[in-house]
């Protein structure tokens, strides 16, 4: 096996995995995701200056390679449609959730189930700063962005993911009640 | 305990501890799958083999398909003779296309050419080369046309010598015919008892089918019997006597009879403009029969009528081997290719009811092609003469 592939996978790839596996929510197309980010790695190897840590480097290339899905998922009738159309400005997937997530307590299948409302670039920054404990200045880098553009989406998401943790416990609320009620 | 109101540090706390997910597959198989996308590096290698072929396959096939069927070529002619002929001709070749399709085309043949050519060949043009004629199947496989060619004769060589040596320069393909010869067959001649043995090999696919065998019976009748005057053949397959055909049961002999009183017709090949004189498989007792037969198109076979002159039904008598017909009053006739055919078809005609001469009278004019009508024309020696080299 290459020893660079040994050594990048003994580094980072649960780390890389997991960010993928977050950022599409499904497991088979985060293990293809990560193929994909390996061969965009060995590509441009010899190109990595050391500008910045090879984690936030790596960080970088599994956002893009989920960008790109992203951008392949949508067709060109979806993308045309996109331009007229604001209201669905979301990025929806249908996917169940994963088992992992299910046998944890609801609090957490909640947050998860927020994470869905976020936009792909407040997914990454809420990925990144709370699952994989990145410092706002590495987070930054991996993002290609500035330090306060990183703390503004990241206040924006933990905002939204409140506001739909909120309603989810209302509607909770309100199954109980006519629980309570049909007896 | 769930509260309905959470802080951003304990959202954040939330988010923390979400679930490590881990990947659960072997790095060897991620790496080796790693590799098998790796050598897909190059989507445009398949496609690009693929037009490589389909332009490959355009350049192959490209020139068949602009040739076409016989009827694009046909028209295309006509397109480009509107174009060039003065409209006074046109009109003439109106009336003339009205009358027969297939004069309006050997019309064509007339123009492109200098002037009307004769097919057959005659005693003044063999000079010191003998004729051997190959009896072609057409690429219907319904007629055997005779195709005649001069070959030089060197020291000795008897005409079974030639027929053999050329056999594989026939060019079916080129005359619009189909592919027969060579034939898988070696001929040898017994001089001690005058008897011709063809010998097939073990493998010889001719005993398949009945259309098969009747077609490889008759072309060596008829090989035989134009080129030469043996009466027997001899058949053997890998040295044993007789050959086994499907139908027939095993053949060990054929008895050659001349070919006769048959009457010689058109037949146009698909994709040339330019007739064969073809003798019909029917044969007739008189040439008065004959003659008539040659003004009727015969479609079961694909042949056109060949007689286009306004014969006079009674005057036609025999004299000292030589035929002498006469043409109706105001009968008329051009000097064209399409009567050059007719004629030929005549003179080749007598040939099988054998005369020697034929002597048009009362013909409205003096020359067709190179035959002078005012005088007896000599019967030609084979039909349709074609070059092979």
């Amino acid at each position: 096996m290459d020893s660079v592939f040994d050594e990048l996978y003994k580094k980072y790839h649960h780390d890389v995995f997991q960010f993928l596996f977050y950022m599409v929510r499904n497991r088979e197309q985060a293990e293809d995701l990560v193929q994909e980010v390996y061969i965009r790695v060995f590509k441009s190897y010899n190109r990595f200056e050391g500008k910045s840590s090879e984690k936030t480097w790596l960080f970088s290339i599994a956002r893009n390679v989920a960008i790109d899905y992203f951008r392949k998922q949508k067709g060109w009738k979806d993308r045309l449609m996109e331009k007229f159309d604001w209201s669905t400005n979301q990025l929806k997937d249908d996917y169940p959730i994963p088992e992992e997530i299910t046998v944890q307590k609801e609090e957490i299948q909640w947050v998860y189930k927020c994470l869905e409302y976020c936009n792909v670039d407040q997914r990454a920054v809420i990925i990144l700063r709370f699952l994989q404990d990145l410092s706002i200045a590495e987070t930054a880098q991996a993002l290609g962005w500035t330090e306060s553009k990183v703390k503004t989406t990241q206040h924006r998401s933990l905002k939204l993911i409140k506001k739909h943790m909120e309603t989810f416990y209302a509607k909770e609320e309100s199954n109980i009640e006519k629980v309570r009620v049909e007896r | 305990m769930k509260k309905s109101e959470w802080s951003d540090r304990e959202i954040e706390e939330l988010l923390r501890h979400m679930p490590k997910i881990q990947d659960h597959r072997d790095p060897r198989d991620i790496y080796q799958n790693l590799s098998l996308k790796k050598r897909k590096t190059f989507p445009w290698v398949l496609p690009s083999i693929a037009a490589a072929a389909a332009l490959f396959l355009l350049i192959v096939l490209g020139p068949k398909l602009m040739d076409g069927g016989p009827k694009t070529q046909y028209s295309f002619d006509q397109s480009s003779n509107k174009k060039s002929v003065e409209q006074n001709i046109a009109m003439k070749k109106k009336d003339a296309a009205q009358k027969d399709y297939s004069i309006s085309k050997a019309e064509n043949y007339d123009r492109m050419s200098e002037g009307p050519l004769k097919t057959a060949i005659y005693e003044d043009e063999i000079g010191s080369g003998k004729v051997i004629t190959y009896w072609v199947p057409d690429d219907q496989a319904q007629n055997l046309i005779p195709v005649s060619t001069i070959v030089q004769e060197s020291q000795n060589e008897s005409w079974l010598d030639l027929f053999n040596e050329h056999m594989s320069q026939v060019n079916e393909d080129a005359w619009g015919l189909s592919e027969y010869y060579p034939i898988n067959a070696e001929f040898k001649y017994d001089e001690k008892n005058q008897i011709l043995e063809v010998n097939v090999p073990a493998d010889h696919q001719y005993g398949q089918g009945a259309a098969n065998e009747l077609m490889f019976l008759n072309i060596i009748k008829k090989d035989i019997a134009s080129n030469s005057d043996l009466k027997k053949v001899k058949l053997f397959t890998d040295g044993k006597p007789g050959i086994e055909f499907g139908n027939t049961g095993i053949e060990t002999e054929l008895i050659i009879q001349p070919e006769k009183n048959h009457a010689y017709l058109l037949y146009y090949p698909n994709n040339n403009e330019t007739p064969y004189l073809v003798p019909t498989i029917e044969s007739f007792k008189t040439i008065k029969d004959a003659i008539a037969a040659m003004k009727k198109d015969d479609p079961t076979n694909g042949l056109r009528k060949s007689m286009l002159f306004e014969l006079s039904e009674k005057d036609m008598t025999i004299q000292d081997n030589t035929l002498h017909v006469t043409m109706e009053k105001n009968a008329k006739m051009k000097n064209d290719q399409i009567t050059l055919f007719s004629f030929e078809a005549l003179l080749l005609t007598a040939k099988e009811f054998g005369l020697e001469k034929v002597m048009i009278k009362n013909a409205p004019i003096k020359q067709i092609g190179p035959f002078d009508l005012s005088i007896e024309n000599k019967v030609p020696i084979a039909p349709n003469l074609r070059n092979i080299e």
